[in-house]
Formats: C-alpha cells, structure tokens, sequence
C-alpha cells in the first residue's frame, strides 16, 4: 500500500494530548482508518484532522474522573487548559455578534499597531546595519548658521590625515551616471566615494574586490562597484562582470565588484553603484566647494566626546589657517545612527505613540463590551458558582474567553498589518534608510503575543473582579435591579468609555494639530509660484557634450524648442531647484569688507541659471533689476543677485546693490557685481528659518553643469503638458535622459512627505478612535436604557413627557463625553509638548485644534445617544411594569 | 438504561464477535445506520462502557498498516448482553401497539 504518510502535525498534537491509556489505540485507529481510504486527496485530509480533533475533545471527557487520584502534571494541566478553550470557543460561536465586535475591533487596532511597528523598528530602534555600528559617525563643517554642513576634499583629507581618533574615514558625494544599454540609457543614483568608503563601513564586496588606494586617484578612478539589485537587473548577475565595461556614455568604467544582497547603503539609500573619487589632495582639492559629506569609524577605546573636542580642534585650527574659507569654524560629529533617524525618528514617535493610544481604546472598548456582557450572565455565573465551580474556575473560564477573543483579533490583525504593510511603505519616501527592511519579523510578531496576551489577562481579569466584588445572592435575585448607575458595574464601564472618549480627544487634537501645521506650511510663502510649474532634469552625458560651449548650445535649444510648445509661457534653466533636495551652498566675501574672523562670514545656495529661469519661477526682484538675455550670454561679465535675507545679512542698513562678492574660497576667482535682489526662496524646506540664495548666470559660472533642471511655466494643467514638454527636450537630442518629471506641485508636496503621512496616519488613527469612543457611548447608554425599562415605564406613567426622558439619557450621555473630553484636553495638552517639534505655524496648545477635537467628540457622542434616547421614549408602560 | 450511543456501540461491538475494535466497529455502525461516528467519540463510549464493566478489552497485535500501533479490542460482557437486552425490550414495548411502522415486520 502505497498512501502518504497520514499529517504529521495531527500525530504530534495527538501524541502530547491524548492520556497515555488511548494514545497509543487511537491513533492506531486512526491511522488504520487513513489507510483503509480510496484516495488521498484534501477531503482526506480534512478528515484526518476532523478526527484527530474531536477525538482530542472527546477523550478530555477521561481524565476528569482520573485526574481527582492523579496528581496533576503538564499534560493534564494543558488538557483542563485546552478544556477551557474549547468551552470557551463554544461560548463564543453562540455569541457570533459579540465576539465578531471585540475581534474586528482588536484586529484594526492591532494590525494598525503591527504594521507601525514594523515600520519603525528598523527605522528606529534597530542599529544601522553594519559591524559594531556605535563607533560609526558623521563628520561634519559647522555652517554659517551653526548646523551641520558639508565639508570640502581639502578638509576631509585634513582631518584624516591629522585626526588620532578616526581609525578609518571616508569622503563620498553624490553621483548620477546614466548607464547605456543596447536600446535605453538609464539614469541611476550613485556615489562616488574615497577608497575606504566600504572598508570604513565594515563591508566588503561579495564578487570582486574592494576599492584600493591607487584607484582613488585622478588617473585611475575609472572603476566601478555594483550594488546587487544593479547587477541582478541590468547585467542579469553575470557572474563573470569583474573587469567588464559599464557603458557610462561619456566614460566606461570597469567593473571591479559587486556588493552582497544585504548590503545596504544607509548613507544615501537609493545609490546601487559606486565610484572611486578620484581626488588629489593637491590638484583638484577645495576648501569651500562643500560638496561632500564624510564617515568615519571611530578608534577602539576612543570615546564620542573626545573624538568630537579632537575634531573640534582640528576643525579650528584648519579656520586660523585659512579664515576666508571657514564660516563656522568647527566640527559637528554625530552618530550615523543617529543622523539616518534624526529626521524620522520625531514623526515615528509620534505615530507609534497614536497607535498605542488607538490600541488602548480599542481594548477598552472589548473589555467594556464583555463587562456588559458578564452583566448579563451574572445569573450564568451564580449558578455556576452555586453548582460548586470556585472563583478561580469561573476566572479561568472568563480568562479562556478573553484569550480566545484576542486570539482572534491578534491573527486578525497580523492579516489585516500584512496586507496594509505593502501600500503603506509605498506611501513612505524612497530616500527613507532601511525601507528595504521592513517587514513583519519575528520581533513583531512577539509583539502581537505579547499584547494577545495583555488583552487576554485584562479581559479575563476585570469581569473577574466585578464577579467577585458582587454578592452571590444579589445574581441570582436578578441582579441590577437597583437601577440608577451606582453597581460596581456600571462604575467600571462608564469609567473605561471616559477613558476611551478622553484618548480619542488626545488623538484628534494630535491629528489636528499636524493637519493645520500641513495647511500653514503650504500656505506659507514659498518665494515662488509653483502653480502650473512643470521641472525635469536633463543630463548632458557623452561624447557631444566635451566643451562648455557644446553643453550651454544645449541648453540654448532646449530652451528654444520647449518655448515653441504650445501653451508654454515661460522656460528657464536652473542648477538647483528649491525644494528639490539639492543642497550646494558656497562661502561668500564682500570685496570691500573681508571678514577678519570667520564667524562674520555667510554662505548661500548658490543657483546658476539661465536669465530668465526666475521670470519662470515668479521669483520677484524686489531691487534693482533681473539679469539680461545679453550680459548673460557674456561669460565674462560677472554679474549676480542676491536674496532679500542674504542681503540683509552682508549688508545690514546698507544697500547691497552694485556691491562686488567672490563665491567661493579660490583666490583667483573673480568677483561678481551684485546687480539685483531677489525674494527669498525656500530652498530646503517650507520649514526652514533661514533662506539665503546667490543667482548667476550659467555661464558665468566657473564650469558647465552637466545637469541641469528645467522648469516650464504653462498656462492650464502643468501635469497635461508634461508629454509635450518632454517631447521637445527629446528632439534636441534623443539621447540625453531625462528624468525626475514631475510638476512643481508635486516636487513641494514630496518635500513635505513626511508630514502628510504623519498627517493621514492620525487622522486614520483619530477617525478610529473616534468611532470606537462612539461605539462606546452607544453601549453604555444601550445598556443602562435597557436595564431602567422599568424606571422609564413608571415615569411614562406617572406623566414624564418623551422630551424629558430623552434629556434624562442625553444628560447621561453628555455627562460621559463631557468628563472624557476635559480629561482627553488635559492629557492632549499634556503630550502636546511631544509634538511641539513636528508643529508649523501653530502652537502645541491651539484653541483651534482643541475645538476641532472637542466637536467632533460631541457630535457622535450625540449620535451614539440617539438611538438609546428614542428606545426609552417608546418604552411601553404598561409592559415595563409587568415585565418582572 | 442505556444511553442511545452506547446502545448502537455496544450491538456493533456484540456484531463484530472477535474482531471489533475502534476501526471496525465505526464501519459497522456507518453500513448499519448511515451514522458517521468519529474515532474519537466511538473510543469515548466504549471507555465509559468498559469502567461500567459492560465491554471487556484486551491488548491485540501492532500492525504496519497502523503506523506500528497496536489495537485493544473489545467484547460484551454477559453484564452488558444481559443489559442491552433489557434495554431493547424496554424500547419494543414502548414501540408496540403504536402503528406508525414500528412493529417488526
């Protein structure tokens, strides 16, 4: 006989369960009768395991008896438990409404929680991924505004050459090659980066080797390392890559390795190919071009504190020597862990902190119900305990129930976080680190258990309790007769739905206030008009474009073949776009007043563009006048203009116009004559306090961008011109890429990502609460109109008008939602402070959100009291009184 | 008086002579009456029917077709024939007289 092997799981289960005396008889039946079947198909199987089943079920019958004489071991006493279960589930499957209720309720609750936690463990309570991930930091310049910026080659070679605290350090800076293919060419994210980059970090390739000091020079940088997921897409994991050419259209850099599918790259999370620098500490260093940022590892034995005074003082030393080029004078060394969550970890806090609320409700609202529920089984349990079943029997009964409930909602809620997890993290901005680690691991699902068994214990235990403190006689005589509200009972539950209705309140007032502070920041002036804006960025890559003059011909017709389009207004070329997420900010001296200490010095985002690319933006000149089409045109004019705060900053009380700044530390640099000022433009965030820009035209800067972003001012949908737009850069040169299209709406709301997920998550979270807080109300009340039937009818009677029964329970209502809310906007100002952070435009305290919050708790309380409120008017009198 | 699930496992039992066990004894009440009993409840039965001293049991072989496991088969007692006589006859006198098709034939 040739059948499969009858479930191996069933057999085990059976083999620890089954008292010894059937163990060995019945699954010898069982398997016989397995046997003796036709065809194993899944009927089979669910056959089996009916059998196996009930047969566990059926034989608890045995020890009953048994265990009186035996003393009690393991096994029977995870029998007796798994009697418990059973009973419970039959308890439960009676209740279909009830218990359908606390699991849907426990599993939103839950899978909310579960699918934020996964979110943030990574994120923030992980450690970056790599070797002892503490002696990991960042490397910074103090700016002119005293935060972190930065810092030049020059520096970074400095630093590592002099610093004894550094055992390994490395420079990297942003870089985007474009990857030619047979029939497409491919705009990827990069970096290039100094020989120890990897060695820093403490990873290695997994083909190939690593980076040495003789490819980071100017020479010989011409190779590559690939990331895993570049490597498995475009070179279909060729495994035989090492010392191949990546077409790179204006260079062919060889491949030298490829790093490990687990390698991620948490300084810039989006790069999948590295280059080597390339610098030379001599040739091609600068001080003041601060466009990299540095990494370092940290020497064994050396602290955080006296790496950070050693940098801090070779960071000065470097300011004495060379004044004009330091603004800030100093080091700012952080932890990398630190710096891949600084900005997230606020906002995390704050949701995983709404969640935790939510979750709190949401097991307030299923213990409130099974109160009410106990309460009408309070005649269930006396006759029980009248039978002889002890307090702790009827507790571990109550326990069963509550574990079976949370059961229900933990894998409900597991379900509902699996399949949230995959839209939500899509909503997240790909730039967030560690995005590809989360998942629902075992450490959340230990979670899961964890709070399962919390909502079990609390479950069981609070009914428990309540069953306890009541008298055996008072249940059988039936109870709540005395009305009123003034049972142990009622207490308890009308004190758990004032707790919910007051955490709902903490909710909203949070969703509030991060929902105005989103409407302020986007109602802030930004500097410019991004309304009907279309921007792409356009790479000028290959052999056509070798000279400066091939690169600004370029551009020249990229701009004349976007004006002829249709509908387009105005078209401008920019090296930078505000809120695009660049960051290339130059030190700045005024010729006639060189700064004699460096702290007095400024810097600025410094934009080269094309004439007209501020008429595109709407960026006003609020003095002196805009560049010209000719003078821009004329390299060697050396002309700028400089926003309203930069301005303010160089110049205070004086005019800034006709005025002659150098940008940047070359001496041999020239100086450009300010000929206009501009608004400010929020060049880093809406947020941002400090704004300071310098304008030149292109081609007066010292070398040619080799990518440029273009922004399109169209009349009508900026997002329906988009084919026509792309269309004409296209036919300048079919062959250039083109990428990051997206309308300047969209490049505003991407960089206020974050607070718009922090945004849509509270209000879902407050919107929950909201209808869990009601559902609460709805219940208490449901239950206390219910129990003064005969009240109502002797008041009906007696000749109280439906008006006045009605106020009777409103007043009731009122009553619950009023104590929460005053306790919910204490509490919300309380943690408000928590929130200060993530405020725009509003303080922690608003009156505003308070209200907001408030009405909308009142308004479905009032809701959640109607129903209740018209069942007590329509109480028949007559009826009511009979009714005992 | 017997219950109704020990009197149908108790004639199956007496059926089968020598060779009933949990196996056989489930397929004898399925071809009599249709009723699919699990393993688990028939087991039940004749356990309390054992400690009511109505079935006998006895250890049998272990056969590869059981995964190795042996059997325990079963025998009425002359207490349970005895029994199962009474409780039969006490069902044929309710049953007679009535004429709704219960009389034997």
């Amino acid at each position: 006989m040739s059948a499969p092997a009858p479930p191996r799981l069933a057999i085990r289960l059976l083999e620890a369960l089954l008292p010894e005396e059937s163990r060995d008889v019945l699954i010898g039946d069982l398997t016989e009768s397995w046997q003796q079947a036709g065809a194993h198909g899944p009927g089979a199987y669910l056959r089996f395991w009916h059998e196996a089943v009930t047969a566990l079920f059926a034989l608890q019958i045995v020890p009953d008896h048994v265990s009186a004489y035996v003393p009690s071991t393991r096994e029977s006493r995870m029998q007796s438990f798994l009697a418990d279960l059973r009973q419970a589930v039959r308890v439960l499957s009676r209740a279909r409404g009830f218990t359908l209720l606390c699991v849907g309720t426990l599993g939103l609750a839950i899978g909310a929680t579960t699918a934020i936690v996964s979110i943030a463990n990574p994120l923030l309570l992980q450690a970056v991924p790599y070797d002892d991930a503490d002696r990991l930091v960042m490397v910074n310049e103090r700016g002119g505004d005293g935060r972190a910026t930065n810092v030049g080659y020059a520096t970074y070679a400095d630093l590592r050459r002099d610093s004894r605290s550094l055992q390994r350090s490395a420079a990297f800076g942003s870089w985007e090659p474009t990857v030619f293919g047979e029939h497409d060419a491919e705009r990827l994210r990069g970096l290039r980066v100094s020989w120890e980059y990897f060695r820093t970090l403490g990873v290695r390739p997994v083909i190939g080797r690593d980076f040495l000091a003789s490819d980071d020079t100017p020479d010989h940088y011409n190779v590559v390392i690939l990331g895993h997921g570049l490597w498995n897409r475009r070179f279909a994991a060729d495994p035989g890559i090492i010392g191949k050419t990546v077409d790179l259209g204006d260079t062919r850099p060889v491949v030298i390795g490829v790093m490990p599918a687990s390698f991620e790259n948490v300084l810039d999370p989006t790069s999948q190919i590295w280059r080597a620098l390339g610098y030379d500490a001599q040739d091609w260093a600068c001080r003041d071009c601060r466009h990299l940022k540095m990494v370092g590892r940290l020497r064994d034995g050396t602290t955080h504190a006296a790496a950070g005074s050693e940098l801090e003082a070779l960071m000065q030393r470097m300011a004495s020597q060379f004044p004009t080029v330091y603004v800030g004078a100093g080091a700012v060394v952080e932890r990398l862990q630190d710096r891949v969550t600084q900005n997230t970890r606020t906002i995390f806090v704050a949701v995983l902190g709404a969640v935790t609320l939510l979750l709190l409700i949401a097991v307030a609202n299923v213990v409130n119900l099974q109160l009410a529920r106990a309460a009408r089984r309070d005649g269930e349990f006396a006759v029980r305990a009248a039978l002889g079943a002890g307090r702790s029997r009827i507790a571990r009964q109550l326990f069963s129930e509550g574990l079976v409930i949370a059961i229900g909602g933990g894998v409900a809620g597991v379900v509902i976080a699996a399949l949230a997890l995959p839209t939500l993290v899509a909503q997240l901005p790909a730039s967030l680190p560690r995005l590809a680690s989360i998942r629902l691991d075992w450490q959340v699902l230990a979670l899961v258990a964890f709070v399962v068994l919390l909502v079990a214990v609390v479950m069981g235990m609070v009914p428990a309790l309540q069953a306890g403190r009541r008298g055996l006689f008072d249940a059988i005589r039936g109870g709540a007769r005395s009305g009123g509200g003034g049972t142990p009972h009622h207490r308890t539950r009308a004190g758990l739905v004032v707790a919910e209705v007051a955490l709902a309140m903490m909710l909203l007032v949070g969703a509030s206030l991060l929902g105005r502070s989103l409407v302020r920041l986007l109602s802030v002036d930004m500097g410019f008009d991004p309304s009907g804006l279309i921007t792409m960025e356009v790479q000028a890559t290959g052999t056509a474009y070798e000279t400066a003059g091939q690169v600004y011909g370029n551009h020249d017709r990229i701009r004349e073949a976007v004006r002829a389009v249709p509908g387009v207004i105005d078209v401008g070329l920019t090296s930078q776009l505000p809120l695009g997420g660049n960051f290339d900010r130059y030190g700045l001296r005024d010729r006639d007043n060189l700064p004699t200490e460096p702290s007095r010095g400024t810097d600025a985002d410094r934009y080269a563009v094309s004439w007209d690319y501020m008429r595109a933006m709407r960026i006003p000149v609020v003095r002196g006048r805009a560049f010209t089409e000719a003078e821009s045109l004329d390299s060697t004019a050396h002309v700028t203009i400089v926003s309203d705060a930069l301005a303010r900053r160089m110049w205070p009380g004086g005019d800034a116009i006709g005025k002659y700044i150098r940008i940047g530390g070359g001496d041999d640099r020239p100086y450009f004559q300010v000929i206009g000022i501009a608004g400010n433009a929020r060049h880093t965030g809406l947020d941002e306090t400090v704004t300071q820009q310098v304008y030149v035209p292109e081609r007066q800067w010292y070398w040619p961008e080799q990518t440029i972003a273009l922004v399109v001012r169209v009349s009508g949908s900026a997002s329906r011109a988009i084919p026509a737009v792309r269309e004409a850069v296209r036919s300048v040169d079919p062959l250039q890429p083109i990428s990051r299209v997206a309308t300047m709406d969209q490049v505003v709301a991407r960089s206020t990502g974050q607070r718009r997920l922090g945004v849509m998550l509270f209000t879902a979270f407050g919107g929950m609460a909201l209808l869990l807080a009601a559902a609460g109300i709805y219940g208490v009340l449901a239950g206390a109109v219910a129990e003064r039937t005969r009240e109502f009818g002797v008041r009906t009677a007696l000749g109280a008008t439906p008006r006045s029964i009605v106020s009777l329970v409103l007043r009731q209502g009122v009553v619950l939602a009023g104590t929460g809310l005053l306790l919910g906007a204490g509490g919300a100002f309380a943690l408000s402070g928590y929130l200060r952070s993530l405020l725009f435009g509003v303080e922690a305290n608003d009156p505003v959100a308070m209200l907001v919050g408030a009405s909308a708790i009142l308004l479905v309380a009032l809701a959640a009291c109607f129903v209740p409120a018209h069942r007590a008017t329509s109480v028949d009198p007559a009826s009511a009184l009979r009714s005992d | 008086m017997l219950g109704e699930l020990e009197q149908v496992v108790l004639l199956a039992t007496l059926r089968l002579g020598d060779e009933g066990y949990g196996v056989t004894i489930q397929d004898a009440i399925r071809r009599a009456t249709g009723r699919d009993l699990t393993l688990g409840t028939i087991h039940k039965t004749l356990v309390r029917l054992e400690a009511k001293g109505l079935v006998a049991s006895r250890i049998g072989e272990s056969a590869p077709h059981r995964g190795g496991r042996r059997k325990r088969h079963y025998a009425v007692t002359a207490d349970g024939v005895r029994l199962l006589r009474a409780s039969i006859r006490g069902l044929r006198r309710m049953a007679a007289g009535l004429a709704v098709g219960l009389e034997p034939a």
